[in-house]
């Protein structure tokens, strides 16, 4: 299989079609809101373009943020405004969704845009599809 | 290779629209660092997550940002 990132057309939409019900479906995150386990080494707050790994077990008890560039004021008292894994756990308990996907992923702040694009984005495109959810939530903090 | 049904939930969805999502979500008038609402506010947060999720079951509507209220 080759290794380059996919090149779309500026004008395509990358549109998968979704055949599962929600109850059965396996959901992951990917953030750009510099989240991460605490025991993971911080993101550089003034550009990273590493991206971190969240296992699906955690609850946002564990996790933590790395920003300067967002208002934390809902945050810093609830990590699920910007990753709601808790919410996903508590909708897969409720069997509203399926499953919680085993990780999740998180970017930092960058503006070396052609960097993501061409490394960060496509490193974690391969571990979502070694993942292999029904879905993916993105949120940007 | 089949690729993998994606949602966004954006509160910035001017920007969000440039980069063409498949399905985005839009929580009318919420900031960045508040994407799915108020720090405990449980029933509003699954509630964003839920609506979210629907749209991967709804009508196709690439590209569009569908703003929702929330307040």
């Amino acid at each position: 299989m080759s290794e380059a990132p996919l090149e779309l057309s500026r004008y395509a939409i990358p549109y998968t079609p979704f055949r599962a019900t929600l109850e059965e479906a396996t959901i992951a995150l990917v953030t750009t809101a510099s989240v991460r386990q605490k025991d993971d080494r911080p993101f550089n707050v003034e550009g990273d373009n590493s991206y971190r790994v969240i296992a699906g077990s955690k609850s946002t008890a564990e996790l933590t943020y790395d920003d300067e560039h967002y208002d934390h004021a809902c945050v810093d008292r609830d990590l699920n405004c910007v990753f709601p894994i808790d919410r996903l756990a508590e909708l897969a308990r409720e069997g509203r969704i399926g499953a919680v996907a085993e990780k999740h992923f998180s970017m930092g702040f960058c503006q070396a845009l052609r960097e993501l694009r061409s490394t960060t984005v496509p490193a974690i495109a391969r571990e979502v599809e070694r993942v292999r959810p029904s879905a993916v939530v993105l949120t940007g903090g | 290779m089949l690729g993998i049904p994606t949602v966004l939930i954006t509160v910035e969805p001017e920007e969000s629209e440039q980069a063409r999502p498949p399905r985005a979500l839009c929580p009318r008038g919420f900031i960045a660092g508040h994407s799915l609402g108020k720090p405990g506010d449980v029933g509003l947060q699954k509630q964003i997550i839920m609506d979210a999720l629907g749209l991967l079951l709804g009508p196709a509507r690439p590209g569009e940002v569908i703003g929702r209220d929330y307040t």
